[in-house]
């Protein structure tokens, strides 16, 4: 066992991070708006086969990629329509969306199941950069679309924290009532974050088929990462900046099992080692849980709750 | 609301007409069933032909009810897990790897200590270990949400993988006590004779795949149903899944009505899953339990609006998609099993949206064009 080992699980945890990342900034802006779609595994699930069919039949990576946005539209807009529409209760709508997301996706994937990936996103390639020590494989090491998507989580904090827009919703989902009276439209705001947040979490599905996966193989594609990026959701405090820290810690863990079992460490059986991930997860939501913790958090207040103006 | 023309106003019902009741998980089921058949014609299946031939093999001949109803045995107590949490507004999606454990601890008892006890005791000491292993199994979480309020969804969730890795530990990553010591092929140890039942032939000469345990989950769907309606425990949960702040000034005290609906929560999937040691499997079996009926219990639940004496009726109907999806795969025109799993989450998406009818008044009036 050498040190370059774990550099370069470390590099490969900062990639997986990209899609954790990606599916948590869905969430967080979802959420931030007041409403909760527990249907990410599923979201992942669909971006990810639905990007493969395209790719498949037309070669062609940007209309894959595209294509699984649009699935995510449709799929959040479906959650938006029975949870800011018709106010159906936002938790059941959610863990619906994973069982039929889940369902669909290996309906339509069982054709592809196992073949080789057409397409692949590559890491950029920075030349003699990528050979300077530690910097090398962690900075310079990765595909354009990690890149962009350290950008965006900056532009996302930027747009909730710093611009008039993204006041108003983190104001739709801490106090709806008061957004109302002042003339903005809570069931508006609400359909759009939630149809951009679910756009966000198909296209990190896609990213991860085409960037981390080996093939198609039903729900074990993504093999629970849209649980981890929930609960990442809570530890970066519905912060943008914040879920990176949370998705390298949480990428490293997911990464760690493949690394000894590639490098024949056997410290512990494998089945045992493929629980930590979650166990880690859980442990993190456990001390998030203290009362200490939970007053620094800050959830939107008024998560998960319908707004109805007559009821106010 | 103005929609084309015609002003859409919802007024809130304050009570529900029976035939609502009736109709929207009929208009659930209808809906979901055409938006399968969007995508198996898509995939160039004949929507009809194969609903006809699912309905056909899940419902009609001997084995195929004799399949189903096997089937729904584990189902209805996944689905009453669900339903005895939800109703409580507490979000356990953990009735898999309850479920999970519950398998484990059976055939653990069923391994251990039924060998010296008649069937007539070794059969209830299997289940009753079973739904402990499931309970224990939600123990972390129930205690987190009553003691620290953290949210039981994630939590239980994540555990399902947990179990999911356990189960395979202890069949395919290691030689011990639950494993076959009769061969190296991976496969679990038999349970004692005693603590397993025969099918029921239902006065033929045929095996079925349905076991005597199918009518312990209806028994035990009916006394749930009944006991939540006498007994103060009931009442006091009914309080607080209204309104837990009434139930707080009423001296009720949440952190135990909380955990322990999540324990008995628990312990139900813990019994479906000790269901399968005394019934079809006779051992820890990871094959048999993979097929989701964990997840399939939630949809059961809702669909069922979290009555448990409907929970009976709706878990047969899933049951029943998933046997006929079986005999779909196996036809000479395959369709991927996964079709029920499609046509499970449309039901529930379909029967949420209906909720809206139920709750409310809807009145679709023309508007005149200059007001619009």
């Amino acid at each position: 066992m050498n040190s370059n080992i774990w550099l370069l699980t470390f590099a490969d945890a900062i990639s997986i991070a990209t899609t954790l990342i990606l599916a948590s900034l869905g969430a967080i802006l979802t959420e931030r708006s007041g409403v909760i779609n527990l249907g990410v595994e599923g979201m992942l699930l669909m971006g990810a086969v639905t990007g493969f069919l395209v790719a498949d039949s037309s070669g062609s990576l940007w209309l894959a990629l595209f294509v699984a946005v649009l699935v995510g539209v449709v799929l959040s807009s479906v959650h938006a329509a029975l949870t800011v529409g018709l106010r159906a209760n936002q938790i059941v709508s959610g863990l619906a969306m994973v069982i039929f997301a889940t369902g669909l996706s290996q309906f339509i994937g069982k054709p592809i199941e196992g073949d080789p990936l057409p397409v692949l996103i590559r890491p950029i390639d920075f030349g003699a950069l990528s050979d300077i020590p530690f910097f090398g494989p962690v900075v310079f090491g990765h595909d354009v679309f990690t890149y962009l998507t350290w950008v965006l989580v900056a532009a996302a904090s930027f747009y909730m924290h710093r611009t008039r827009p993204g006041l108003l919703l983190r104001a739709t989902g801490d106090a709806p009532a008061t957004v109302d009276a002042q003339g903005g439209s809570v069931a508006r705001i609400r359909w759009a974050h939630t149809v951009v947040g679910g756009a966000l979490m198909t296209f990190a599905g896609a990213w991860y088929m085409f960037a981390r996966s080996a093939a198609w193989n039903q729900s074990a594609t993504t093999n629970g990462i849209g649980w981890i990026a929930l609960a990442l959701v809570v530890f970066a405090s519905w912060r943008p900046l914040r879920a990176i820290g949370g998705a390298v810690l949480f990428g490293f863990s997911l990464q760690v099992p493949f690394t000894l079992q590639a490098e024949q460490i056997r410290v512990l059986p494998p089945t045992i080692v493929a629980m930590f991930p979650y166990l880690i997860t859980l442990a993190v939501l456990v001390v998030l849980s203290t009362p200490r913790a939970r007053r620094l958090l800050g959830a939107p207040k008024m998560l998960g709750q319908p707004f109805v103006r007559d009821e106010r | 609301m103005i929609i084309l023309g015609r002003r859409v106003r919802m007024e809130q019902r304050l009570s529900t007409p029976r035939s609502l009741l009736f109709l929207v998980p009929v208009f659930s089921v209808f809906f979901a069933l055409v938006v399968g058949g969007v995508f198996l014609a898509a995939t160039g299946h004949s929507p009809i032909g194969t609903y006809l031939d699912l309905i056909d093999n899940a419902y009609t001949s001997f084995y195929g009810i004799t399949d189903t109803l096997g089937l729904a045995t584990p189902l209805i107590c996944t689905g009453l897990a669900a339903a005895f949490a939800f109703r409580m507004n507490l979000y356990s999606i953990g009735q898999e790897g309850q479920m999970y454990l519950g398998m484990i601890g059976g055939a653990w008892a069923g391994i251990a200590i039924a060998d010296s006890f008649p069937q007539l005791i070794a059969v209830p000491m299997v289940l009753i270990v079973g739904a402990l292993a499931g309970a224990a199994w939600i123990a972390l979480p129930a205690l987190l949400r009553a003691r620290l309020g953290t949210s039981e969804i994630v939590s239980t969730l994540l555990l399902n993988y947990v179990a999911l890795n356990l189960l395979n530990y202890l069949i395919f990553g290691s030689t011990g006590f639950f494993r076959d010591p009769t061969t190296s092929f991976p496969q679990g140890r038999l349970v004692a004779d005693s603590a397993r039942l025969s099918p029921i032939s239902f006065f033929t000469d045929k095996v079925t795949n349905t076991y005597p345990t199918f009518f312990i989950a209806v028994v035990l769907a009916v006394v749930l149903f009944w006991l939540m309606r006498v007994s103060n425990y009931g009442y006091e949960t009914a309080v607080y899944a209204d309104s837990p702040n009434t139930a707080r000034y009423a001296g009720m005290n949440s952190a135990w009505l909380q955990s322990s609906v999540l324990l008995i929560s628990g312990a139900l999937a813990g019994v479906g899953g000790a269901m399968y040691v005394v019934g079809p499997a006779g051992k820890v079996d990871p094959g048999l339990l993979q097929v989701g009926l964990g997840y399939a219990g939630i949809v059961v639940a809702a669909l069922a609006r979290y009555n448990f004496i409907a929970v009976i009726v709706a878990a047969v109907l899933f049951a029943g998609l998933r046997t006929g999806g079986n005999a779909l795969q196996i036809s000479n025109d395959p369709v991927p099993i996964a079709i029920a799993v499609v046509l499970q989450g449309a039901v529930l998406l379909f029967a949420l949206g209906g909720e809206l009818f139920r709750r409310n008044k809807i009145t679709i009036t023309r508007v005149r064009a200059a007001s619009a």
